[in-house]
């Protein structure tokens, strides 16, 4: 298993490579460059700009000097944020997409999972149906609809929390956005639980166990739940990589200065750079992230082998 | 019409080389207000700064942030008026030759004193092609071989500007700038501290690293979350700044921003989102505050389009849009309708309007169809139009096609497209009608005579009219003001008789400002307030 | 020569009953629509959902109003009885019930053809992975991972300049980014089906590697594949809202849910009934669609008895 998971982060060599050159190309393919703004600046201005950040080199050029800085760790200089570089514009988002989209993955998981359970168990019953009823709310709802109205809640009528921003990890700016990410997570992580858990419940073991007459806990915690957690830890992965690295609307809706700002800023602006640099970024977080599910796909099945 | 008066004779006045005392213009306090103890502010910029670096910043957040932490050679006050900067005073020497005396008590944060040289030494890396800013040749038009060592023809040693003793700096002109004053108050034109930058490099924005010398030092900058600003103690005039604290958000989110203002943590909200202006007048009718700025909507009319190419057809659509309607019930936040490329409150130039303004709409009906019928483009004729997505565009283009429509029949296709997308359109002349908008650079007609003149890099309508560019280009050598201003009105009225562009309206500043917060005036023009300016009153 | 056959057909047989235990004697669609009529909440879902998609299909053809004509003298009315504005105007004094029916017409085809597209993708992709493994499985994966990390901004900008704005182009940049989770999904339950003992016979007898994905471990999957399925459907719908922002999809003065419930909670402070509406009608979609889904669920598992 170890040597498995030694390919795999190998692996993200070539994956990297390839994405890069993908994202490159397509960077350069979409319409507008980087200083294009209202003001349209003079084409002499715009060859001193060019020349600054080396874009007057033929793109191949441009693409191996890339690389190169690459391989040494720089994702260059940003041309939107034109004081930083990637590396410092992602070493400052990260922790705050860290913060914001781990603690609402975690407690999505615990709530999702519980809510699953008590749906399964109570199949078809009103429980059911209004366990599901809410759980649901995250995704019958648009976030940025939820959004703002967490915020006339619970900062403008309530005033007990802030309406957004960011300030040094104090967690009364943290409650409103994990609250918000969470919301969307349950409902997809709740709904699978419920229908893998039942599935599992209806399986021939689970029916012998209950035959010899267990008890209901002791089967669902010690025999159900493992073969249950498969398909959730399945979309674990997507959802984290979601969560962390493109909470664009949450970002958005309380201000937060996180990654999904800086890849929806980076592309809206063609800064080449700092798009390049997230997309690294998260192709290295989704390699890793669903290698960790792939391991614990082992764990739970024992059957499964690499 | 009285704020264009003060603004046009102070203008003149500054321009006829009276200068002004040396006298302290900050914070005037009302007799008798009484002020908070905490003098502390936030203020939202609307969105991230490009750069701190005055000769890299190009937006308009960015240019707010340097105003605070660095001071020209002048400055302009709540009200929009040239106030003396490190300049204590100024003389025109000849129509092209200026004279600037520094106040000698001016310093950097770091307490050495602020010189000649060192705004020979920013003005240089300002225009040097290494520096790269996009307004290079904008500013570098006003000063003597400013262009050329922009566009690296000639050194920039050879712009003229010259230290002519520690004190006192000569700046030499093309052509006599009679508004140069008020440019020279942009952080672009103004001092760099080369000590600094020779010792950081890149990073000497960064905080710790910055040393600046206006009325705040950066004390905090947390990329698309906050900059904080803390009153600088070596600023000469020190004592007449109240605030010690002034905090900029980035919020681009309108809601977000007034959403932080309602809960408390803001006191400036950037801008009102659309349709929200008539709620927070009823609402918070003291916070509101709403102003017209020098800054003008319009769509642009490709001439190189086959069909736009037909001065009638561009007329007949300009006609037909009853801008009264747009401005009272579609955008209904107090912009005031334009029909000329000049705007209001601009100085260098009169507004000027069509005869057609004033006819009742059936009246202009009736002659817009007879000009299409004559141009051959009959009812049921598609025509193009492309803006960039945002609330406030989509619901003007829909009013603007819904009037094409009903009043000439003319079905407007609607294409909307992500902002860089339609920037390269229009740039390339690849659409047919394009929504656009400028906002003044600085207070002079010149900088709205881009849109239109021949070859502007600012003209995406590519119309050209050479009677008015004669008439420009005299101008602009026009010693006389008053001469100048006579033959720029005049250009302008021959060139919006080939219509274009469709004007349609003045830009107003919706946004609510805390009631206690001092200093904010509504007769601001070009929506630039330096925290100097501003305090908190008790509340 | 005949008994290998033979045997191969008993195996075939055995492995068949084993994955969609049809040892009873009735037809397994009778079985699965009683099951799906015992869930109650399915039932009315499903009820709910087809007058939803009447109403938008045959709507606007019986309402007064056309979905883009501006009224200059009604705008931003709340809901009335006057000129039959049951759902009020929008802020350029446009019939709101039409526009929402006009947007539902969109929003319902965009989530249906985007969202059996993906999870068809995602289901031969994960499937086809996870069966096969090794490095058929690594560089399906890592394609996967990648598709992560493209910007969907540029995709869609890329889309609109170089292929334009027809209707196919929404649904399939919709389901260019939306593919991924199912095949993620369905990849790690082929991983667990594999080793299950009818797979193992049906491979031990040479049944072809493709006709024991499709045969033998795709129907075992389907229960988690129709509540990812309704998982993705939200998604798809909102996407298609961010696309004709990107000036990708439908264009003023066509609508969509998306794009009115985006206009509208800009204003739901001032005019709430702009977002209320339309917002209520997605919702209401999608805890139909989920509720259904649920329903399919239990219909489709081959061991609920």
């Amino acid at each position: 298993m170890w040597s498995y998971a030694l390919r795999r982060v190998l692996m993200t060599i070539p994956t990297l490579l390839l994405v890069i050159t993908v994202c490159y190309l397509m960077l350069h393919a979409t319409p507008g460059g980087p200083f294009d703004t209202e003001r349209k600046v003079s084409a002499a201005v715009m060859a001193n700009l060019q020349a600054k950040y080396h874009l007057d080199l033929p793109l191949w050029q441009q693409y191996l000097l890339y690389l190169k800085s690459l391989l040494q760790g720089d994702l260059g200089a940003s041309f939107r944020y034109a004081d930083w570089s990637v590396n410092e514009l992602v070493g400052n988002a990260l922790p705050v997409s860290l913060a914001i989209g781990g603690g609402a993955l975690l407690l999505s998981v615990i709530i999702g999972v519980a809510l699953g359970i008590v749906a399964a168990l109570r199949q078809n019953s009103l429980i059911d149906y209004f366990v599901m009823l809410v759980g649901n709310l995250g995704s019958a709802f648009p976030s940025f609809v939820i959004g703002p109205v967490l915020i006339l809640l619970f900062a403008i009528w309530l005033s007990v929390l802030p309406a957004g921003g960011w300030n040094d990890f104090d967690p009364r700016y943290m409650v409103l956005p994990i609250a918000l990410l969470t919301f969307i997570n349950v409902s997809t992580i709740g709904r699978v639980m419920r229908g893998s858990l039942i599935e599992v419940l209806n399986s021939n073991f689970i029916r012998t166990a209950r035959a010899k007459g267990l008890p209901l806990s002791t089967i669902v915690f010690r025999h159900a739940l493992k073969p249950a957690l498969m398909p959730v830890v399945s979309v674990l992965g997507p959802l984290a990589i979601s969560s962390i690295t493109s909470a664009v609307v949450t970002e958005s809706v309380f201000s937060l200065p996180g990654l999904g700002k800086l890849i929806i800023n980076g592309a809206s602006n063609r800064d080449y750079t700092l798009v390049l640099g997230l997309v690294v970024l998260v192709t290295v977080f989704a390699v890793i992230l669903n290698l960790l599910v792939d391991l614990a796909y082992a764990y739970l099945d024992p059957k499964i082998r690499y | 019409m009285k704020k264009t008066m003060t603004i046009s004779v102070l203008a003149a006045s500054v321009a006829l080389g009276l200068g002004v005392s040396g006298a302290a213009f900050a914070a005037k306090i009302p007799a008798g207000t009484p002020l908070a103890a905490k003098q502390e502010i936030v203020r939202n910029n609307g969105s991230e700064a490009e750069s701190l670096d005055p000769a890299i910043a190009e937006s308009v957040g960015a240019n707010n942030l340097v105003r605070d932490l660095f001071e020209g050679l002048t400055a302009t006050d709540n009200e929009g008026r040239v106030v003396p900067g490190v300049a204590e005073s100024w003389k025109q020497k000849d129509p092209t030759t200026w004279v600037f005396t520094l106040r000698k008590n001016a310093k950097w944060s770091d307490g050495s004193s602020v010189t000649a040289d060192d705004f020979v030494y920013g003005i240089r890396r300002f225009l040097d092609p290494k520096t790269a800013s996009t307004y290079a040749t904008t500013y570098g038009a006003f000063l003597l071989n400013g262009v050329e060592a922009a566009e690296g023809k000639k050194p920039v040693s050879d712009v003229g500007v010259k230290a002519l003793d520690k004190f006192t700096l000569e700046i030499k002109t093309p052509y006599p700038v009679a508004f140069l004053p008020e440019v020279v108050s942009n952080g672009q034109l103004g001092p760099a501290p080369k000590a600094a930058i020779d010792k950081f490099g890149k990073d000497w924005v960064k905080p710790g690293n910055m040393v600046s010398n206006g009325a705040f030092v950066l004390k905090e900058w947390q990329v698309n979350s906050k900059v904080v600003l803390a009153k600088n103690p070596q600023y000469w005039d020190n004592k007449n700044v109240q605030l010690t604290r002034v905090t900029y958000l980035p919020i681009e989110d309108g809601f977000a921003d007034v959403k932080m203002f309602l809960s408390g943590e803001n006191d400036w909200v950037y801008q009102l989102p659309p349709g929200t202006y008539e709620k927070y007048k009823a609402e918070l009718p003291k916070d509101i505050r709403n102003a017209p700025m020098l800054g003008l909507r319009y769509y642009g009319l490709n001439h190189k389009d086959p069909v736009m190419k037909d001065v009638r057809v561009r007329k007949a659509l300009s006609m037909v849009i009853d801008r009264d309607i747009l401005a009272a019930k579609i955008t209904a936040d107090g912009q005031v309708p334009a029909y000329s490329a000049i705007v209001r409150g601009t100085s260098g130039a009169d507004v000027t309007s069509y005869d057609w303004a004033k006819w009742p709409m059936a009246q202009r009906v009736a002659e817009a169809k007879k000009l299409l019928a004559a141009a051959g483009l009959k009812p049921g004729s598609k025509v193009k139009f492309s803006y960039n997505t945002s609330e406030y565009h989509k619901k003007m283009a829909i009013f603007a096609a819904s009037e094409w429509k009903t009043k000439l029949g003319l079905n407007t296709e609607l294409e909307n497209m992500e902002f860089k997308v339609l920037l390269k359109k229009r740039h390339d002349g690849d659409y047919q009608i394009g929504r656009n908008g400028w906002v003044a650079d600085y207070n002079d007609a010149s900088t709205f005579l881009t849109l239109v003149q021949c070859g502007s890099e600012q003209n995406d309508n590519f119309n050209c009219n050479p009677k008015a560019e004669a008439l420009i280009k005299q101008g602009n050598q026009a010693q006389n003001p008053a001469q100048r201003k006579q033959l720029l009105t005049q250009a302008t009225k021959l060139i919006m008789d080939d219509y274009p562009m469709i004007p349609l309206l003045q830009y107003t500043v919706p946004r609510l400002v805390k009631s206690y917060v001092g200093g904010y005036t509504t007769k601001n023009p070009m929506d630039r307030y330096r925290s100097k300016d501003l305090y908190i009153i008790k509340h | 020569m005949l008994f290998r056959s033979q045997q191969k057909a008993v195996a075939e047989a055995m492995a068949a009953n084993l994955s969609m235990a049809a040892v009873e004697g009735r037809s397994p669609w009778a079985d699965a629509r009683e099951r799906f009529l015992r869930n109650k909440a399915a039932v009315v879902s499903l009820i709910l959902l087809s007058l939803v998609v009447l109403a938008c299909v045959f709507g606007p053809m019986l309402l007064p109003h056309s979905y883009e004509d501006t009224d200059w003298d009604a705008m931003a009315m709340a809901p009335t009885w006057y000129n039959l504005h049951l759902f009020g105007t929008d802020d350029l004094g446009r019939d709101l019930l039409v526009r929402t029916l006009i947007g539902g017409r969109i929003s319902l085809m965009v989530g249906l053809m985007a969202t059996i597209a993906s999870v068809t993708i995602g289901i031969v992709w994960g499937a086809t992975a996870g069966f096969l493994g090794g490095k058929v499985d690594t560089v399906m994966m890592r394609i996967v991972d990648m598709m992560y990390a493209v910007p969907y901004l540029l995709i869609a900008i890329l889309m609109v300049t170089l292929l334009g704005r027809e209707f196919y182009l929404v649904v399939l940049t919709i389901t260019v980014f939306s593919w991924m989770d199912m095949a993620r999904v369905v990849r790690g339950q082929t991983l667990s089906v594999k080793s299950k003992e009818f797979v193992e016979a049906a491979r031990a007898i040479g049944v072809s590697t493709g006709s024991i994905i499709f045969r033998h471990v795709v129907p075992n999957l389907l229960g988690i594949v129709v509540i990812y399925t309704t998982v993705t459907v939200p998604g798809v719908i909102l996407t298609e809202s961010v696309l004709s922002f990107l000036g990708l999809g439908v264009q003023e003065p066509m609508t969509s849910w998306g794009v009115l419930i985006e206009d509208g909670t800009g204003v739901m402070e001032t005019t709430p009934w702009m977002l209320l509406f339309p917002a209520a009608m997605l919702s209401l979609t999608l805890y139909c669609a989920n509720y259904i889904g649920d329903g399919m669920r239990d219909a489709l598992d081959p061991k609920d008895r």
